[in-house]
C-alpha cells in the first residue's frame, strides 16, 4: 500500500520545527500539533507592531488590537458555523469545560439529577462533572463501551430512553476519543443529542480531538456547548474556544468576574453585566494567542480540505494498523474498522513491555509519541491495561514516518524481550 | 546509541529482580504508585538494632510492584544497596544517590520512575520512626 499526498508533503515545509529538528518524527499530534510559520509570524508581529490592551484603549494601537482580536472571533465563528457572539475565548478545552461545570452547573444541577458521560472521557471532561455531582448530590451516568470492539454501539432506542431520561440534566461527551479515536457508530451521536434535547437536557461536546481532523458544524451538530483548544489545530497554546448557544446567554452566569465584562458597577447594588461575548471574558484576554488561532484557522481554510485530510490520515492509519497486526506481541485498542475508515490515531500496547520503556527507546531514534494512560485513568482501569503507546497523525506525517517507527518498534521489542 | 539506553546491569535487575519476595510480618511497609504512568512499588522490611552503636539497621528488605524497567530495576537494586545500612543513612539518601546507583541520566519524567522505590522506602521508614 502506498500512501502519499504531494500537497501535504509540500505544506510540511511551512513548519519550522521540522527544519530545526532534521530527523524529527513527530507522532504526538493528539497531544499538540506543530505550528506553521505564518502562525508564529503573526504572534510575533502582534507583539512587535500592535501590542496593546483591547476593549478599553482609546488610542489607535488599542483600536487595532481590538479589531484583530474581534476578527479572530469572527474567523472562529465562521469556521464552526456559529454566531459571532456565541464564541467565547478560553485558555483551552479544560477551561471551557470547567467554565460550564462551574457557571451552568451550579445553577442548573440539583440533587437527584444525572449527568451523562461516556466511559472514554479525558480527565478534563470527567473530573469537573465528578466534583459537581458530589457537591450537588447528583449522579454521573456513563455510555458504556461495547466489550468486543470498544465501540459505543448496541444502543437501541430502549437503551437510549433509559440512559437519557427526565433526570438527565446534561450530556457531556467527546466527539473523538484521545485514546480510542473514533468511538461513535453512524447516527448514534445525533440520536443522543436529539434525545437529550427532547428530555430538556443540555449537550456539551468535547471537540478537542476532532477539530483538527474534521469539519465541526455547530448548526448540524446542534450542541449547547462545544469546546476545543487552539494548540491541537496548529495554533498557539493558551487559547481555546467555548461555544455557548445564544439562547443560554441571558441566564448563564459569568465564570469569572473582573474587568471588561461588566457594564455598571456600584458600591451598594449588584453589577450589571455586559452582553455576550464580553460577559464571559473577564480580564485581559490572550490577545496574541487569539490572533495566532485566527492565523491557524486561515491556514487550514487555505490549505486543507477536510475530505482530503480524512482520506490521507485514514490511509496512514490503515497502513499503520495493517503493519501493527503483523507484530504478534502488539494489542491494538479501539475499533480498527472505523479507524481505517476515518481515524487519525492508534493506541496499542506490547505485551509485557512497559510503554515508557518503549517510548524511551523510540525517543533515541527521534520518534516522539505519547505513552502512559493518556489522562484517561478510568478507561485504562476498565480495559485492565496499565499503559499504552499512541501514534497520532497530522497531515505532515508521511508513510516514511510510519516505516521508521515500525522498524524502531520491532528493534525495541527485541531489545526488551 | 540505543544500546546505551539502559545499562546492562539495569536490564539484568529488571529481568531477574533481587528481593522480589513477600516478607511475613514486616516491621515496615509502604505502597506507592506514579499516577502519570501507573508504575507501582511496594516495600517491606525488617529492622534490627546494631549491638555496638544501638542504631536501627535494615536486616531484610523486599519489594513488589509492576511497571517500567527503570522503576522495577531501581527497586531491585535499591533493596540490595540498602541492606545492613542504618535507617538514618537511608532517610538521607537522595536523587543523586539513586542516579549513582543506576548509572544513567534521566529526564524529569523518568526520574520519577527511578525515585519511586526510594520514596516508598523512605515513606515506610518515616512512618516507622514516627
Amino acid at each position: 500500500m502506498k500512501v502519499s499526498n504531494n500537497k501535504f508533503e509540500k505544506l510540511k515545509q511551512n513548519f519550522p520545527i521540522f527544519k530545526n529538528n532534521k530527523d524529527l518524527i513527530y507522532l504526538d499530534n493528539a497531544a499538540t500539533s506543530q505550528k506553521p510559520d505564518i502562525v508564529i509570524k503573526n504572534l510575533v508581529d502582534f507583539y512587535e507592531k500592535q501590542n496593546s490592551n483591547i476593549h478599553r484603549s482609546i488610542y489607535d494601537l488599542g483600536e487595532v488590537a481590538t479589531d484583530l482580536y474581534e476578527n479572530a472571533r469572527k474567523t472562529v465563528a465562521n469556521f464552526i458555523n456559529a454566531k459571532y457572539e456565541e464564541i467565547i475565548f478560553t485558555s483551552g478545552t479544560t477551561e471551557g469545560i470547567n467554565f460550564v461545570a462551574d457557571s451552568w452547573g451550579k445553577d442548573n444541577v440539583f440533587p437527584g439529577d444525572q449527568i451523562l458521560l461516556t466511559q472514554v472521557e479525558h480527565h478534563a471532561n470527567f473530573l469537573p462533572w465528578q466534583r459537581l455531582v458530589q457537591e450537588k448530590t447528583a449522579e454521573l451516568k456513563f455510555i458504556k463501551l461495547d466489550k468486543n470492539n470498544f465501540l459505543l454501539e448496541s444502543y437501541s432506542q430502549d437503551n437510549l430512553d433509559k440512559l437519557i431520561n427526565s433526570k438527565t440534566k446534561l450530556v457531556a461527551i467527546t466527539l473523538d476519543s484521545n485514546v480510542l479515536g473514533n468511538i461513535w457508530p453512524d447516527n448514534l451521536l445525533e440520536k443522543i443529542i436529539k434525545k437529550a434535547h427532547f428530555v430538556g437536557a443540555k449537550v456539551l461536546l468535547d471537540a478537542a480531538q476532532a477539530v483538527a481532523h474534521k469539519k465541526i458544524d455547530i448548526e448540524k451538530l446542534n450542541p449547547d456547548f462545544l469546546v476545543f483548544s487552539g494548540h491541537k489545530m496548529f495554533g498557539p497554546t493558551g487559547i481555546g474556544v467555548l461555544y455557548i448557544k445564544k439562547d443560554l446567554h441571558k441566564n448563564l452566569r459569568p465564570y469569572q468576574l473582573g474587568g471588561s465584562m461588566v457594564y455598571s458597577v456600584f458600591f451598594d447594588k449588584p453589577a450589571i453585566y455586559r452582553d455576550a461575548p464580553n460577559k464571559f471574558e473577564a480580564g485581559t484576554q490572550p490577545i496574541a494567542q487569539a490572533i495566532g488561532l485566527k492565523s491557524a484557522i486561515d491556514f487550514i481554510n487555505q490549505n486543507i480540505d477536510f475530505k482530503e485530510l480524512i482520506k490521507y490520515e485514514s490511509d496512514l492509519t490503515t497502513y499503520l494498523l495493517n503493519n501493527l497486526q503483523l507484530i504478534p506481541e502488539c494489542q491494538i485498542l479501539g475499533n480498527q474498522e472505523t479507524l481505517k475508515r476515518n481515524g487519525h490515531l492508534v493506541t496499542f500496547y506490547i505485551k509485557n513491555i512497559h510503554a515508557h520503556d518503549l517510548s524511551a527507546f523510540l525517543n533515541k531514534k527521534n520518534i516522539s509519541l505519547r505513552s502512559g494512560n493518556h489522562c484517561a485513568q478510568p478507561l485504562f482501569d476498565l480495559l485492565k491495561i496499565e499503559s499504552s503507546l499512541r501514534v497520532s497523525f497530522s497531515f505532515y506525517n508521511t508513510q516514511k514516518d510510519i516505516d521508521l517507527f515500525l522498524e524502531a518498534l520491532k528493534e525495541a521489542i527485541i531489545f526488551f524481550k | 546509541m540505543v544500546n546505551k539506553l539502559y545499562q546492562e546491569e539495569l536490564m539484568e535487575h529488571f529481568k531477574y529482580p533481587k528481593n522480589k519476595i513477600k516478607l511475613d510480618n514486616p516491621d515496615f511497609f509502604s505502597d506507592i504508585h506514579n499516577p502519570s504512568c501507573g508504575d507501582s512499588v511496594s516495600i517491606q522490611g525488617m529492622l534490627k538494632k546494631d549491638s555496638q552503636t544501638g542504631d536501627l539497621i535494615i536486616s531484610q528488605l523486599a519489594f513488589d510492584g509492576s511497571g517500567c524497567v527503570i522503576s522495577q530495576a531501581t527497586a531491585s537494586m535499591l533493596t540490595q544497596f540498602c541492606k545492613n545500612k542504618t535507617v538514618k543513612d537511608i532517610l538521607n539518601l537522595n536523587k543523586d544517590d539513586i542516579l549513582k546507583l543506576i548509572k544513567i541520566e534521566l529526564g524529569p519524567t523518568r526520574l520519577r520512575c527511578a525515585l519511586l522505590a526510594l520514596q516508598a522506602l523512605q515513606d515506610a521508614l518515616q512512618k516507622y520512626v514516627e
